[in-house]
């Protein structure tokens, strides 16, 4: 290998007549008049002056190729491969025409390969095209992980790519992009496998009831392991949920808007009816008495009312109803309280404020991962309510260190999300944006990170987008998220042009700790989201058991004629319990034939199923 | 411009009328007589069929085939203000490692000869150039046979120019080829004979003109066809050797392939080999031939970039340099 044409301080071209390059690898040029400079391959070229196959433009056909090979002369043998290489550092001069160029031994590259140690940073693949540099790693860096290809499980052959978590104090928050069926779901459950395994305090928002640990991946076939004691997840409204008491007005506005969408009046009539530590029933019955005074209709009925009231207690409280009709019923018209009332029931009913957050804090404090589950509504609220609690409780114990005043203890954490764009949406408001904001801002202060996954980074808020400095980037299609891409990250116009053709699972990682864009490979994951069954295999395997189930039943009362169709249906109710009309059971056994379950034959007397 | 324009579009109009009225007779002739005419008076029409691979493997082991070929390439002005470069090449398929080279360069300047009047002087460079190059191709295709020892050696063109322009090295290669077994045959691209016409003038009275066999046989071979020369006609070509026609590719154009007159028991199996290493869509050269000739050639590029990196700048400048050469 030798560098050829013309050359500069940053890019050189690399030449060989035996040996094919590939994108990413690294190569060290030695310059005989500078020292060694390490490069990476940005371009790779294969050239064959005979093909394609038009030499004064004769078109060349195989036979005669093969002819040829008869002969003794492979064409192939022709192919010399040109590699563009940028050097990662600059040179202090051109590089010379003609420099031997070879193959990097790995403690030449390991500085800039790996940045962690193992059990410091998160394994999360390998570096692509890196077995020539492999063969001589340090053993304790090989045979620790599979990657996944073509649907069976590939040893390690590349250096491990180990995220340098530590790092994350200097360059907090990481971002996670890709299309649907990139492999961005599987590197996110990748890296909470790997910050479960060392412990790291982490809050995942999961909308897709996808993120369970609990089980192996099928194709490890039982030599997975599963974290069962390491992960909780937790569903709003029945495990966890908010604590009334902790509400704030904006906070409840918003708890209500998440179960339907409230108009100006009603946020109007929270913000004058809700008082300070109200509880769910101080607040609900204030509501409800408020409703039943207007209900009345006038202030004379009330005083009516609590004149001819029955006894003292029920005088009380049309007295109770009285007072706030004089002060509010001019400023909450009856349909919004209404409206307050209804909603509140419904999050009510649906257990938000029966519970606490009490649990994700202990699980938080014990360095567990905590999954909390729940529609993207819901979650888009009570994550709200529950990061600004977190955040702030982490927050006050820092600030209260610095001022060397006691605080409860409380460790620093990892919040995560996919579907990031729908929490912190650009260019409009939602109610988890400004706290996300801020965690994006100043988190890193307080030892508090996002690790944010997105297929359309396009969304999410620029802001935040500007604070990730670590992005994993799968396969991308679409041309404005390509755009915010190359607009947001280290990635070469080259690299963005690979990003539609990436196949599922290989990776850019463009880190601010690196300095550059790395090529990797996901590892395969330890254990399986638990919606890997095909809703399509399911309707197969549901539609096969239901099948099973009705031959078992028939099959023993075959051959049906025709005319006994009516006492078949009444024998199956009175041994199953099922019912038939005889016009269902015989549609249900002309669907046996169609599948060729049984046989339908014409005899002299109609018809008959038979087996 | 446009009554230039005229002009000349009158004249081609004639020239249209012209080829017409001179090739009245040939194109009279059927497809059926013409072949009829040649079976009989010239040579048997064959069919042919390509070698298959076991064929050629064995040609493999028995040392391949070598492929020769030369190119020129000329750099400067008028005479004696230019420089030309000539290089040969003989390229096994066998052997990897076997590309023989040699080059030569030639300039008035350097070379004085005594200064001929300047009316024949292209004439001069012209037979310089071809001994040259006839030099060259020899020296490396008897370099080749000593050291590869090959099956058979295809030389690009005919072998009749090497006895014209270089006798010596050409009697040298061919006593050399008959003793190592070695078989030498020409492939002629273009071939510039009238074997057919002057035997169709000399038995049909009515025709005067001369027909080449290229215009002759121009679309009346199929597809792995060829001729195989009756030895008393070809005789009256030159003496020493054997002469096929053959309608290598699809292309309707025909070529020619020489044989030396000692190894004529090889004529159709090298026809055979031409035939199998043409590709079907092709001008009718087989592939090895083109491959080699593309190796050979020395480009205006390179020439020229050669030039100014081992000449000093102002020799290059003062000699080389044409007034053409600084248009652009």
């Amino acid at each position: 290998m030798k560098v050829v044409g013309i050359t500069t301080q940053q890019e050189v071209y690399v030449g060989s007549k035996d040996r094919n390059f590939r994108i990413n690898e690294f190569l060290i040029i030695e310059d005989p008049y500078q020292d060694n400079l390490l490069g990476e391959v940005v371009e790779a070229n294969t050239y064959n002056r005979y093909i394609p196959l038009n030499i004064y433009g004769d078109f060349v056909d195989s036979s005669v190729l093969e002819s040829l090979k008869a002969l003794g002369y492979n064409i192939d043998d022709d192919t010399i491969y040109i590699a563009k290489v940028r050097l990662l550092n600059e040179a202090l001069y051109p590089i010379q025409t003609g420099s031997d160029v070879r193959i990097p031994k790995f403690t030449e590259v390991k500085d800039i390969m790996v940045k962690s140690k193992l059990g410091e940073g998160l394994v999360l693949g390998v570096i692509k095209n890196t077995d020539d540099l492999a063969k001589d790693m340090d053993e304790d860096l090989k045979g620790i992980l599979y990657t996944f290809e073509e649907g069976a499980l590939i040893p390690q052959n590349d250096i491990p790519y180990i995220l340098d978590l530590k790092s994350m104090h200097h360059y907090p928050h990481i971002g996670v992009f890709g299309g649907s069926g990139s492999g961005k779901s599987f590197g996110l459950r990748v890296i909470l496998e790997e910050l479960m395994d060392l412990d790291i305090p982490t809050i995942v928002l999961d909308p897709h009831y996808e993120m369970d640990f609990g089980e192996g991946a099928p194709y490890l076939e039982g030599t997975g392991r599963d974290f069962k004691d390491k992960f909780k997840c937790l569903q709003v409204g029945i495990q966890i949920g908010v604590r009334f008491e902790d509400l704030t007005a904006q906070d409840l506005k918003n708890l209500l808007d998440a179960a339907s969408n409230l108009t100006d009046s009603m946020n109007n009539v929270v913000d004058i009816l809700f008082k300070p530590k109200d509880s769910y029933y101080s607040f609900s019955n204030r509501l409800q008495m408020l409703t039943e005074a207007q209900e009345e209709g006038s202030l004379d009925r009330i005083e009516s009312r609590i004149t001819n009231a029955r006894d003292e207690e029920e005088r009380k409280a049309w007295i109770e109803r009285r007072d706030l009709f004089i002060n509010y019923d001019k400023l909450c018209p009856y349909n919004s309280v209404r409206g307050i009332i209804w909603r509140l029931r419904r999050l009510g009913n649906d257990g938000v404020f029966s519970k606490d957050i009490r649990e994700i804090e202990d699980g938080l404090q014990q360095g567990k991962l905590i999954v909390i589950q729940g529609s993207t509504r819901i979650l888009q609220v009570f994550s709200t309510y529950l990061l600004n609690n977190l955040y702030h409780k982490r927050r006050d114990y820092k600030d209260a260190l610095y001022m060397k005043a006691g605080a409860d203890y409380f460790p620093p954490f990892i919040i995560v999300t996919d579907e990031a764009h729908n929490f912190a949406p650009k260019g409009y408001d939602s109610p988890s944006k400004s706290i996300l904001k801020e965690i994006s801002q100043e988190g890193r202060k307080y030892g508090v990170f996002l690790i944010f996954a997105s297929q359309r980074p396009t969304l999410l808020d620029e802001t935040i987008t500007a604070q990730l400095n670590t992005k994993l980037i799968f396969r991308t299609v679409r041309a404005s998220d390509i755009q915010t891409i190359q607009e947001e990250t280290d990635l070469t116009v080259e690299e963005c042009k690979r990003l539609p053709y990436l196949r599922t699972g290989d990776v850019f990682i463009s880190s601010a700790n690196m300095g550059r864009t790395i090529f990797a490979r996901i590892r395969a994951a330890l254990t399986t989201s638990p919606h890997t069954l095909n809703p399509f295999d399911e309707l197969k395997e549901r539609r096969q058991e239901d099948d099973d189930r009705f031959l078992d039943i028939i099959m023993a009362k075959l051959p049906i004629n025709d005319i006994d169709l009516a006492q078949v249906a009444l024998e199956i109710e009175q041994e199953t319990g099922t019912t038939y009309t005889v016009k269902a059971l015989e549609e249900r056994l002309k669907q046996m034939v169609n599948r060729k379950h049984i046989r339908k034959e014409e005899t002299i007397f109609g018809y008959r199923y038979i087996k | 411009m446009n009554e230039l324009n005229s002009i000349l579009r009158e004249r081609v109009k004639d020239l249209n009328l012209c080829l017409r009225e001179k090739y009245d007779y040939l194109f009279g002739l059927s497809k059926k007589e013409l072949r009829s005419f040649i079976n009989s008076h010239v040579g048997e029409i064959k069919k042919m069929d390509k070698l298959d691979t076991s064929q050629l493997a064995l040609y493999e082991s028995r040392g391949g085939i070598v492929g020769v070929d030369g190119s020129v390439n000329r750099l400067g002005g008028a005479h004696p203000h230019y420089v030309e470069v000539y290089q040969a090449l003989a390229k096994s398929t066998s052997q990897k490692e076997g590309d023989l080279v040699l080059a030569d360069l030639y300039t008035p300047l350097y070379f004085d000869e005594e200064e001929d009047s300047l009316v024949d002087e292209e004439i001069i460079i012209g037979d310089r150039r071809n001994e040259k190059l006839a030099t060259l191709e020899l020296d490396v295709a008897i370099e080749s046979v000593k050291k590869h020892k090959p099956y058979a050696i295809l030389m690009d063109g005919g072998l009749i120019r090497y006895n014209i322009h270089a006798h010596d090295r050409w009697t040298e290669l061919r006593q050399l080829c008959e003793e190592e077994g070695v078989i030498l045959v020409g492939v002629i691209k273009d071939i510039k004979t009238s074997i057919i016409g002057d035997t169709i003038k000399e038995i049909d009275g009515r025709v005067s003109n001369r027909y080449y066999d290229r215009e002759i046989l121009f679309g009346q071979l199929d597809y792995g066809e060829m001729i195989i020369i009756k030895d008393e006609v070809s005789k009256k070509l030159a003496r020493g050797y054997a002469s096929v026609f053959l309608r290598s590719s699809l292309a309707p154009s025909v070529i020619g392939m020489d044989i030396i007159d000692s190894q004529r028991e090889h004529i159709q199996e090298m026809a055979r080999l031409v035939f199998t290493l043409t590709p079907e869509n092709s001008r009718g050269v087989p592939l090895w031939l083109d491959i080699v000739d593309k190796e050979v050639l020395i480009s205006d590029d390179i020439m020229r970039s050669m030039m100014e990196e081992y000449l000093d700048r102002d020799l290059y400048e003062r000699f080389f340099v044409s007034e053409r050469d600084k248009r652009s």
